[in-house]
C-alpha cells in the first residue's frame, strides 16, 4: 500500500464528504463576511490520495500558487491547507485589500497578512464546524503562507505529514462569486489516521477492520 | 534527431540513465534532489528525497523517499549500469522552508533543514565528491540536469534560473 492512501468504505467516505461540506460551508460564509461578497462553494471532488500523487493534483505542477497551511491540534492532529493558483489569489487580494501584487516579489506586509487572515478565518470556522458536529476538541494553530511553485508547497506539506501516520484527503473546491468572480482553490486535509478514527467513532461509524 | 531521454523524477523516485538524458525534479520544497554522475561510464542518476531517515518500525516502501535509503539505492542502480563509486561526482539542491510568512513558521515544518543536514552528513561519511549544493532558504526549486554536458540548473519563482554547476567540466578541471 502506498503511504497516505487508505481505501475507506462508503460510510467513512460519506462521513468525510459530509465533514468537508459542513466545514467548508462555514468557511465560505466566513470568507463572504470578510470580503463583503456573496460566495458559493462547490466541492466537485473528494478523494484519498497517495502522498506521492498529492503535488500533481493542483493543475500545472510548475505554476505559481499561494499556499496557506494550517496545522490542527487537539483530538485530531494534522494539517489543512488551501492552495490558490496565482490568478485566483490575485482576485482574493483585490477583494480583501483593494489591490493585488503583480508578481510574487511584490508581496508586501499587507498582502501577506491578508492571506494569513484568510487562513485564520477559514481554518477556525472549518474546525469549529467539525467540533460542533463531532464533539471533538480541535483548535487551529497560527497559519503559515507560502508563495511558490505549487508542487513545492504541496510536497512540503505531505513530507511533514509523512512523519506521522497520516492520510491525505484532497478536495477540489471552486468558489463562485456573485459578481463574476471565478476563484479556484484546492483544499487539502491531512489528518492522522488515529485522529480520523476518533472522528469516525464520534460520528458513530464502527471502526474499519 | 531522436527525442531526448527526458526523465521526470517525482517525489520518492530514483531515475538512472546511461547516455544522453535530462533529469528534472519539479518544485523541490523541503525535498532534496541529488544528482550523481560518472562521466567515464556515461551514467547519470537522480533521487528525489522526501525525508531524512527511514522509519525503524515500518518497512521501506520506496527507498527513494528517505536520504538514508535513497542515496545507497541510487548508487547501486548506477553501478548496475557500469558506474563506479570512485568516479562519482555529486551535487544536490532543495531543503527549503517554503512557508516564509506567518508567526512562528521557523519552528514548524522544518523537514527541509533536516533533509539538508541528513544528505550532507551521509555524503560526507561516504567520502563522496560533492561539487556543489544549493540548500535551505525559503524558495522552492526546480532542478534540471543535462547528463550530456553535465549542466545543473536551478530555477526559482523569485530568482529565475541559474546554473549551479557543470558536473562534467569540474571533473576535467580536477583531473
Amino acid at each position: 500500500m502506498e503511504s497516505g492512501h487508505r481505501n475507506f468504505g462508503l460510510m467513512e467516505m460519506s462521513a468525510i464528504r459530509e465533514m468537508a461540506n459542513i466545514g467548508l460551508g462555514h468557511a465560505t460564509t466566513a470568507l463572504a463576511t470578510v470580503t463583503g461578497k456573496g460566495f458559493n462553494m462547490e466541492i466537485p471532488n473528494v478523494e484519498t490520495v497517495a502522498f506521492e500523487r498529492v503535488p500533481l493534483m493542483f493543475g500545472d505542477p510548475e505554476e505559481t500558487a499561494v499556499g496557506i497551511c494550517m496545522p490542527i491540534e487537539g483530538d485530531i492532529n494534522g494539517h489543512t491547507a488551501f492552495l490558490f493558483p496565482w490568478a485566483s489569489a490575485q482576485q482574493l487580494w483585490q477583494l480583501l485589500i483593494g489591490y493585488a501584487p503583480e508578481t510574487p516579489d511584490e508581496i508586501d506586509e499587507l498582502s501577506a497578512s491578508a492571506m494569513l487572515e484568510i487562513g485564520n478565518i477559514v481554518s477556525s470556522s472549518f474546525l469549529n464546524a467539525i467540533s460542533d458536529m463531532s464533539g471533538l476538541k480541535l483548535h487551529a494553530t497560527p497559519p503559515m503562507v507560502s508563495v511558490d511553485i505549487v508542487y513545492s508547497i504541496a510536497a512540503s506539506i505531505v513530507a511533514e505529514a509523512e512523519i506521522e501516520d497520516a492520510v491525505a484527503l484532497a478536495l477540489e473546491t471552486r468558489l463562485y462569486g456573485l459578481e463574476g468572480l471565478d476563484i479556484t482553490g484546492y483544499f487539502l486535509c491531512v489528518p492522522t489516521m488515529g485522529g480520523l478514527n476518533k472522528l469516525f467513532h464520534a460520528l458513530g461509524i464502527p471502526e474499519a477492520a | 534527431m531522436p527525442p531526448a531521454n527526458q526523465l521526470l523524477v517525482g517525489m520518492a523516485e530514483i531515475k538512472v540513465a546511461k547516455g544522453p538524458a535530462t533529469f528534472t525534479c519539479l518544485g523541490l520544497g523541503s525535498c532534496i534532489g541529488l544528482v550523481i554522475i560518472d562521466e567515464q561510464a556515461d551514467v547519470c542518476g537522480m533521487v528525489h528525497v522526501m525525508l531524512p531517515e527511514s522509519f525503524k518500525d515500518k518497512p521501506v516502501d520506496k527507498p527513494g523517499k528517505f536520504a538514508d535509503t535513497g542515496i545507497p539505492e541510487l548508487i547501486a542502480q548506477m553501478e548496475k549500469l557500469g558506474a563506479s563509486k570512485s568516479r562519482m561526482i555529486m551535487a544536490y539542491a532543495g531543503g527549503a522552508q517554503v512557508f516564509k510568512y506567518g508567526s512562528d513558521s521557523s519552528s514548524r515544518l522544518d523537514v527541509g533543514a533536516r533533509n539538508g543536514e541528513a544528505v550532507t552528513k551521509i555524503l560526507k561519511a561516504m567520502g563522496a565528491r560533492i561539487l556543489a549544493s544549493d540548500i535551505g532558504g525559503s524558495n522552492g526549486r526546480t532542478v534540471t540536469v543535462n547528463a550530456e554536458d553535465g549542466e545543473m540548473r536551478v530555477r526559482t519563482v523569485h530568482g529565475g534560473e541559474k546554473t549551479l554547476c557543470s558536473l562534467k567540466r569540474a571533473r576535467r578541471l580536477a583531473a
